[in-house]
């Protein structure tokens, strides 16, 4: 791998941490950011880039483990028993972003479906746990600057 | 996300999220996988064909929340109910192939709330 190689390869890194949990997209484009691996991937990717250069600053909490920077599911008031899952690290702020002002919606949810192979068009039940987020409102970005937008947290 | 993607009506203790081609999910497979760093089941590069989140019935509500160490404040609603409906896809291409559609009748929660709030720069 060359040095050119090696900077592609870190950007690249880089749009998938920052795109770990948030995913933001201007008004008036598709929605989400394309990283699929095929011959589509570089128009999706330059398509987001133009989209999307207002990232947001992660909130300064980390919880560890896992070590990232976000509460799991609970009271906002903090009010969470020690018996409450992840307890000390539920609750309080629900965003994952800071020098943020607007709504937001979680939801920590079990549900079960239908997962399909693809390959040999076998189905079977599957149980599936999310918890899903967005934050709607006016942000100040890494680039010092406000936003107005909508990200969501998966 | 797309405006008008997302709505929070704290009045009517409701919101909404409609999305469609969300192509960057690459932590799939397992929760464990998802939060580990070093990714032990690989990275997959699979999309979220389409998902509907709506929430509605308020049961507990938290108002003047005021958190001087963690720096936000706001107001909140604790939601009772949620039905998610999405569709999401690892194409064959990444080596897998599989889809889920998920059941919007089974959901239950775990834990739901909406609200409006401001945190770093903003709180004060």
């Amino acid at each position: 791998m060359n040095d050119q190689d090696l900077i592609l390869w870190k950007k690249l890194q880089q749009k998938w941490l920052s795109r770990r949990s948030l995913i933001r997209g201007a008004a008036g484009t598709a929605a989400g950011a394309g990283l699929l691996l095929g011959s589509g991937l570089r128009s999706s990717v330059q398509a987001d880039d133009d989209n999307c250069k207002a990232l947001s600053r992660p909130i300064p909490h980390i919880t560890a483990p896992p070590g990232g920077h976000f509460f799991f599911p609970g009271p906002p008031d903090g009010s969470a028993s020690s018996t409450f899952p992840h307890f000390p690290n539920a609750g309080f702020d629900p965003s994952t972003i800071t020098d943020f002002k607007g709504v937001i919606a979680q939801a920590d949810l079990n549900f079960s479906g239908t997962g399909t192979d693809l390959n040999t068009g076998d189905s079977t039940a599957y149980m599936f746990h999310t918890d899903w987020r967005f934050f709607k409102g006016t942000f100040v970005g890494v680039d010092g600057l406000p936003h107005a937008g909508t990200l969501t947290f998966i | 996300m797309p405006e008008g993607s997302a709505e929070v009506d704290l009045a009517a203790g409701t919101a909404e999220l409609h999305a469609e081609n969300i192509c960057a999910v690459f932590d799939a497979f397992t929760v464990a996988n998802s939060l580990s760093a070093d990714r032990p089941l690989g990275f997959v590069s699979g999309r979220i064909d389409s998902v509907d989140i709506k929430w509605s019935g308020v049961t507990k509500s938290f108002m003047g929340v005021h958190d001087a160490t963690n720096h936000f404040l706001g107001n909140f609603s604790e939601i009772g109910k949620v039905t998610i409906a999405v569709t999401a896809t690892t194409p064959k291409i990444t080596g897998h192939g599989f889809r889920f559609v998920s059941d919007p009748a089974t959901t239950t929660v775990n834990y739901a709330l909406i609200g409006s709030e401001r945190n770093g720069v903003f709180f004060s």
